[in-house]
């Protein structure tokens, strides 16, 4: 087991990878930019060094400093957190090279998830469903016709040098197929200058449905359970929880069965999330994500697992050492991300704040590093906190949520606690009715 | 730097006031592996630079930190995180010591890190007035180095 873990990241993320080591009897080295002296994972890890200026490139993101820190304090590893260093391969090569464990899973399998293209081909091989498409351009329009046919409609094409929405047309059937590529072709030469197209099966109101997994690298791997998050502002989740509302028992099983075969066909080691988007019940493979999530507390609620533990241990050398047999899921969990935030308009609100007050009482969790008094820097991501509640049902989850968000107080700065409290009154909401656009038109 | 073992405040305060009372300029004791040096100010009060430092102020208060950077405001600091080196190779003469005077641009101290050596020079001409780190301690950034007046 390590004697001393190096926390190469900051904010609340930080707080609870030292929460774990401390747990675990493993010293700790908080690494931060001087805009984070005053940190609360700062004052509370064993030791701290100051890496850099407050820009991320010149100290958080900056690897000659991280590998310097781990020198003159003698880390044994080194846990990234999420965001900066996590899904950096290269990162983790270095690190190798110093002897030093990178807590994750290996380079090779951080570059082949980091690559979508390469994802997608070789979760497929393994067995996990991807988006249905045409694997290449299409050449004519009876061979459109045909593919089209297998994948079911409605379809969408695509331009293959294409981005952002031009060059893109949905067909609801076969009788406007020949138009919609027309107009994508031609839209896709003034465009790009290239009209080669091809196409993907278009999903018009899926559920972003995420499965937690858990390996240890030695072809032994879990599933605990999926994550809704399909509450989203400008492609950023704002509300996840464990379980899905739109899922029941038999797919949870059969979706979970597939995805861990696959990690233990892989080797995987470590935490991972695999992401899909669902719609009347098919799965669709979006991405992997090779790291510790945000959201992950709401698994670890439903589970009892300390999710950031067993990436230490398994870092470490240890077997899963226990099975899917094992894993039992308890109740429902959900989290409402705290951002330093105007509610409405979501321009960021740093600053100092005045007065602090979590909530508590049963099944409320609070994951964050500020306090009264603390000064929010303006140089990074405006996440300041997560809001956990556990209930024995989605239900009594929900009365929790609004009953703990009542209590908070966060003073001196503006939050988006009062979007949840709004979203808390909203029908759809409360019948779990939502899909990936769903947030999006409420706020608009 | 700074590491999270106890410190004994009241030590620091009695030396300071053992200072005061005296009238020595400087106090410098080791007990336990932790070596504490209390130092008179030139202007007023007395500048209290210890080994390793005090544990962290609670929220609001910030007396230990104004009494940390009295006597370092310009000081030169750290660009990096590493280990300080005073001289350009074990056994050599170290670069500087107090009140030499050096140019502009002159190499003062050596950190090193992930093997390789980076030169801290001096950023305008004058005399070293205090020398802040020992050799081989390690350095984080911004950490002062040494006074140059």
């Amino acid at each position: 087991m390590f004697d001393k873990v190096l926390i190469a990241n900051r904010g609340e993320i930080a707080l609870r990878i030292q929460r774990a080591c401390h747990e675990m009897g493993i010293a700790t080295v908080a690494v931060h930019s001087t805009a984070d002296e005053n940190a609360m994972h700062v004052r509370l890890a064993d030791e701290s060094v100051c890496i850099g200026p407050p820009q991320a490139a010149l100290s958080y993101l900056n690897i000659p400093a991280l590998i310097a820190a781990c020198e003159i304090t003698n880390a044994d590893a080194v846990h990234p957190g999420y965001g900066f260093m996590s899904e950096n391969a290269g990162f983790a090569e270095i690190l190798s090279e110093h002897d030093i464990t990178f807590i994750g899973p290996s380079p090779e399998h951080i570059n082949i998830m980091g690559d979508k293209i390469i994802a997608k081909d070789t979760v497929r091989k393994l067995g996990i469903p991807v988006v249905p498409g045409s694997d290449g351009a299409i050449n004519d329009g009876a061979e459109a016709l045909k593919i089209a046919e297998e994948i079911g409609y409605p379809v969408l094409v695509k331009a293959a040098h294409g981005g952002g929405s031009k060059g893109m047309k949905i067909a609801t059937s076969a009788a406007d197929l020949h138009d919609a590529m027309a107009t994508a072709r031609a839209e896709a030469m003034a465009s790009f200058g290239n009209d080669t197209l091809y196409m993907e099966k278009y999903l018009s109101l899926p559920r972003h449905i995420e499965i937690q997994v858990l390996g240890d690298g030695f072809g032994n791997a879990v599933h605990l359970g999926e994550r809704d998050c399909s509450l989203q502002r400008r492609h950023q989740k704002v509300w996840e929880e464990a379980f899905s509302p739109a899922l029941n028992t038999g797919q949870r099983r059969k979706i979970g069965d597939i995805v861990a075969n696959a990690m233990a066909d892989m080797k995987y080691s470590g935490v991972g999330t695999v992401e899909f988007l669902y719609e009347n019940g098919e799965f669709y493979f979006i991405e992997m994500n090779t790291r510790l999530q945000v959201e992950h507390p709401v698994t670890e609620m439903i589970t009892g697992l300390d999710l950031v533990q067993q990436q230490i241990r398994i870092a470490a050398g240890a077997e899963l050492g226990f099975d899917q047999d094992d894993i039992t899921f308890n109740g429902h969990a959900i989290e409402v991300r705290i951002n330093a935030e105007n509610p409405r308009t979501f321009v960021p609100s740093p600053g100092k704040i005045e007065a602090y007050h979590a909530p508590g009482g049963l099944g409320v969790r609070v994951d964050s590093g500020v306090y009264a008094g603390y000064r929010i820097p303006p140089y990074y991501d405006s996440l300041i906190g997560k809001l956990i509640v556990h209930g024995k049902n989605r239900t009594d989850a929900l009365m929790r949520l609004r009953r703990a968000l009542g209590e908070y107080v966060i003073d001196g700065i503006e939050t988006t606690v009062p979007l949840y409290l709004d979203l808390l009154g909203n029908p759809d909401i409360i019948d779990g009715n939502y899909d990936i656009h769903w947030l999006e038109k409420h706020l608009a | 730097m700074t590491r999270r073992k106890s410190v004994d405040t009241k030590l620091i305060r009695e030396l300071a006031e053992l200072l005061e009372d005296t009238g020595l300029s400087e106090l410098e004791i080791e007990q336990d592996g932790l070596r504490i040096k209390v130092a008179r100010n030139f202007s007023t009060g007395v500048q209290s630079v210890v080994t390793h430092p005090l544990p962290p102020a609670s929220p609001g208060t910030s007396s230990g930190k104004q009494e940390e950077s009295a006597g370092t405001e310009n000081a030169v600091t750290s660009p990096m995180v590493g280990t300080v080196y005073r001289s350009p190779e074990p056994g050599a003469k170290p670069f500087i010591e107090v009140g030499a005077k050096v140019m502009e641009g002159q190499t003062c101290l050596i950190v090193e890190a992930m093997k390789t050596m980076n030169p801290i020079p001096a950023p305008h001409a004058g005399t070293v007035i205090a020398i802040l780190v020992e050799d081989g301690s390690p350095v984080e950034f911004g950490e002062p180095l040494f006074i140059l007046e």
